[in-house]
């Protein structure tokens, strides 16, 4: 099943384009990067699918659902400007949300407690707001996001602001959930966080889709990248687009290759073992998401 | 309680209850009705006036005094009645001078009236037929007192009198032990001939009541003194100057008339003057909550759980309930204090509830403070949206304010002098001004077709502002940076521009 669908989206602010005939998918119980520069438009994507700003044009599905709060029951999201009610409880806060969200008061109120146990805020559960550390807060803002144990969690640069040790429990809590079989979108433009938790990913640059699909296919998308330490130069090799020497030492020499686009790897060994091209070394370099981020999205916002 | 409007109703309401201001605002206007006749009694300057009178001759001051005692008599015969008439006390002497009530005493009535035993012999007659519930007759504060002629200025020449009064008139620094004075009055041993004029010392304007008393007394001896130089005989002349009038006074017995428009248009006014202090004070808080809102970046995790209208909707019932709680407790305190008081406060309150006793009234009073609840509050919220902070918010609310305000104490003193007035009646139909002057009317009665007309009125305007002001409040709570200027307020009220 689908949780999430973007057909064919269109959002302007008056002259200015900010996303632009956008299509994507998001299949039930995935955890899905949304990933793109400063100003990409992955903000007004997700206010969009939260019905909080409407599409100029094209069409949103939201559970099977047309966008709306009657989806609130099965939403969780996290923004990315964040901030609570200063003189609100944490608990009274959780709950408040939870409410909003369907939820009866005591199970709001459960769940609440619960959820701020596990972040280490149970002492601090009557505390007002404007008495807790920023980090605490951040937790608290967490709490009301998956109080209702989301069936899709929406999370808006999620790690911005946080520090490592908050960094690391929400990435917790995101697996948590996704093992649970909460489908999470997340949006960031820190590659790590997606390289460590998504399945599939959307790069969006400039309000337009520039790619989407798995990490392994968005890493196929640039050519593959080897260190080779052998006796002569690879140059000639089928398959190699070049070539840079790193270091000579005792007769070998080390040999930092890449192979044209498309280029297998394994091609190159079979071709390598059947010349008798002597091999001290073959190591096959895994292209960050980061190294594909700026090949993608560098490359369209440098056309736009 | 599942509604988000209710949910976010309720936060708003405990928002703002939870704070001090709301606390202190809600019980001020109690410690004001207990504590402002205390202070205003300590606070009043004694009502009677003194009077010193110099006259060389000792032919004028005698009769001056006499005069002035006679108008405090007459005043107390007047009171007398008004008293009898009030609490149904005619009835222990029908014959009585005070169970007239359509009468100006005159001089011999009222010398007759202190002759019988004044105001205490009256009292007695009257608690005869009195009931247990009958409060006691107060005679009334004389307003001159006749204070001696200190010998050194009984004494003194028109010139010496000259210098030496102005600085005993009511002298900036008290000199204690000392009589106060208010007024010198120096009469010229000549007065009569009209050669030497009467002089009078004041730090102030000479009231008409004074100045009536002196030219009706010395008129009378200069006019005596005139016939008895025409050869008429002295008990002639005399029984000439009693010769007046019969005068007959038509007034509405105690508490109708213009009395009856007053009282009954104090409560009213209260409430116009109740629901314009609640809004300013309720609407503020509020646009406290939304400002907050906006700072604090919680906007956006709000509309994701309740859409733009139910947060409107939501923070307008939770404003409208914050005021009527305080409006309630109020009404409560006050109806207490006209019930279970005696005394000042009662009198006053409990004549001015009376249009609550009829229905059709009490009706429109609180349709009318509703309506003026949401209008207004709607305002507050609207600029509440559109601005990042507190700051922000004052520059639209201070010229808001101003044209709501301003003009409260013109409709009040206009509705007091005139309920029916042409200005108070277009002031009416003006719709921001409907709620104030039609709740300030009611009390004197309006007629249905206006009461009905300016409601309608009023309704259609609450619901174009609804519209209008609710597409700015959507489109505003998004946005950030620079507050929107009045072209842009202008076009996003038509519709013309959106998120």
């Amino acid at each position: 099943m689908t949780a999430l669908l973007l057909d064919h989206v269109t959002k302007d602010f008056g002259e200015k384009r900010a996303v632009d005939d956008l299509s994507f998918s998001v299949h039930d119980g995935e955890v899905f990067g949304f990933l793109g520069g400063n100003g990409a438009g992955k903000t007004t994507s997700l206010r969009m699918v939260l019905d909080i700003i409407r599409p100029t044009a094209g069409r949103i599905e939201i559970l099977g659902r047309a966008p709306g709060r009657e989806n609130s029951a099965d939403l969780g999201f996290l923004p990315e400007e964040r901030g609570l009610y200063r003189t609100m409880t944490a608990l009274d806060t959780i709950t408040y949300f939870g409410r909003l969200k369907g939820m009866t008061r005591g199970d709001a109120r459960r769940e609440g407690k619960a959820l701020l146990d596990r972040f280490g805020l149970g002492g601090s559960a009557n505390m007002k707001i404007e008495k807790l550390s920023k980090g605490m807060a951040q937790k608290v803002q967490l709490a009301t996001a998956v109080v209702n144990a989301p069936r899709l969690l929406i999370l808006d640069e999620p790690f911005s602001g946080l520090d490592p040790v908050n960094q690391g429990l929400l990435e917790d809590e995101i697996r948590r959930l996704s093992k649970q079989g909460s489908t999470i979108v997340f949006s960031t433009h820190v590659m790590q966080h997606a390289e460590r938790l998504c399945d599939r990913l959307l790069l969006l640059a400039e309000g337009r889709k520039a790619f989407e699909g798995t990490q392994d296919e968005a890493r196929a998308t640039l050519p593959a990248r080897l260190t080779l330490t052998a006796r002569q130069t690879p140059a000639s090799l089928p398959g190699v687009a070049s070539a840079t020497e790193l270091g000579e030492h005792g007769g070998w020499t080390d040999w930092d290759v890449r192979l044209e686009p498309g280029g297998d790897p394994s091609d190159l060994l079979q071709a390598c073992t059947e010349r008798g091209f002597a091999l001290r070394r073959f190591e096959q370099s895994r292209p960050s998401l980061h190294d594909v981020f700026i090949h993608i999205v560098g490359g369209e916002e440098g056309r736009a | 309680m599942s509604n988000p409007i209710l949910l976010v109703a309720a936060r708003e309401f405990r928002q703002i209850a939870a704070t001090r201001s709301f606390w202190v605002t809600l019980l001020i206007l109690p410690l004001a009705l207990a504590i402002g006749p205390l202070a205003s009694h300590f606070m009043q300057k004694p009502h009677t006036e003194t009077v010193m009178l110099i006259d060389p001759s000792g032919q004028a001051a005698g009769a001056v005094a006499e005069r002035i005692e006679l108008d405090h008599q007459r005043q107390v015969l007047q009171s007398l009645s008004r008293y009898s008439e009030s609490h149904d006390l005619d009835r222990a002497d029908p014959t009585a001078p005070w169970a007239r009530h359509d009468h100006y005493y005159s001089d011999s009535e009222v010398k007759a009236f202190v002759a019988a035993g004044g105001a205490k012999r009256a009292a007695a007659v009257m608690q005869r037929v009195a009931t247990p519930d009958t409060k006691p007759f107060e005679e009334p504060e004389p307003d001159y007192r006749i204070v001696p002629t200190r010998p050194a200025i009984a004494r003194g020449s028109p010139a010496e009198l000259a210098t030496s009064l102005p600085g005993l008139i009511n002298p900036p620094t008290k000199d204690h032990g000392a009589e106060p004075l208010d007024y010198a009055v120096y009469i010229p041993t000549d007065f009569a001939s009209g050669r030497a004029p009467v002089q009078i010392w004041s730090d102030g304007a000479v009231p008409g009541q004074l100045m009536g008393v002196l030219q009706d007394t010395l008129t009378r001896a200069m006019r005596l003194h005139f016939l008895e130089a025409q050869g008429v005989r002295p008990e002639m002349a005399d029984a000439a100057q009693l010769i007046a009038p019969m005068i007959r006074v038509n007034r509405p017995s105690p508490g109708k008339g213009h009395e009856q428009v007053i009282i009954a248009s104090i409560l009213p006014l209260l409430v116009s003057y109740l629901l314009l202090m609640s809004l300013m004070l309720s609407g503020s808080w509020m646009l406290q909550g939304t400002v907050e809102e906006r700072s604090n970046k919680l906007i956006e995790t709000v509309l994701a759980c309740v859409s733009p209208d139910q947060l409107m909707y939501g923070k307008l019932i939770g404003t409208v309930a914050v005021g009527l709680t305080m409006v309630a407790l109020w009404v409560a305190c006050a109806i207490g204090a006209a019930f279970a008081t005696q005394g000042m406060i009662a009198d006053f309150l409990r004549p001015a509830l009376a249009p609550l006793s009829q229905p059709s009234v009490a009706l429109a009073m609180i349709y009318y403070f509703f309506a003026g609840y949401i209008m207004i509050s709607m305002i507050f919220l609207t600029i509440g949206a559109m601005s990042d902070s507190f700051r922000d918010a004052q520059s639209y609310l201070s010229p808001v304010m101003l044209v709501i305000a301003m003009p409260f104490a013109i409709i009040a003193q206009a509705v007091l002098r005139d309920p029916s007035s042409l200005g108070v009646r277009i002031m009416s139909w003006i719709p921001i001004y409907t709620p104030f002057t039609m709740l300030a009317r009611l009390g004197a009665g309006v007629p249905l077709w206006e009461v009905i007309g300016c409601g309608i009125t009023l309704a259609l305007f609450i619901a174009v502002e609804v519209v209008m002001l609710g597409r700015v409040f959507r489109a505003s709570l998004l946005g950030a940076g620079s507050k929107p200027n009045l072209a842009r307020i202008g076009r996003l009220m038509r519709g013309r521009e959106t998120e």
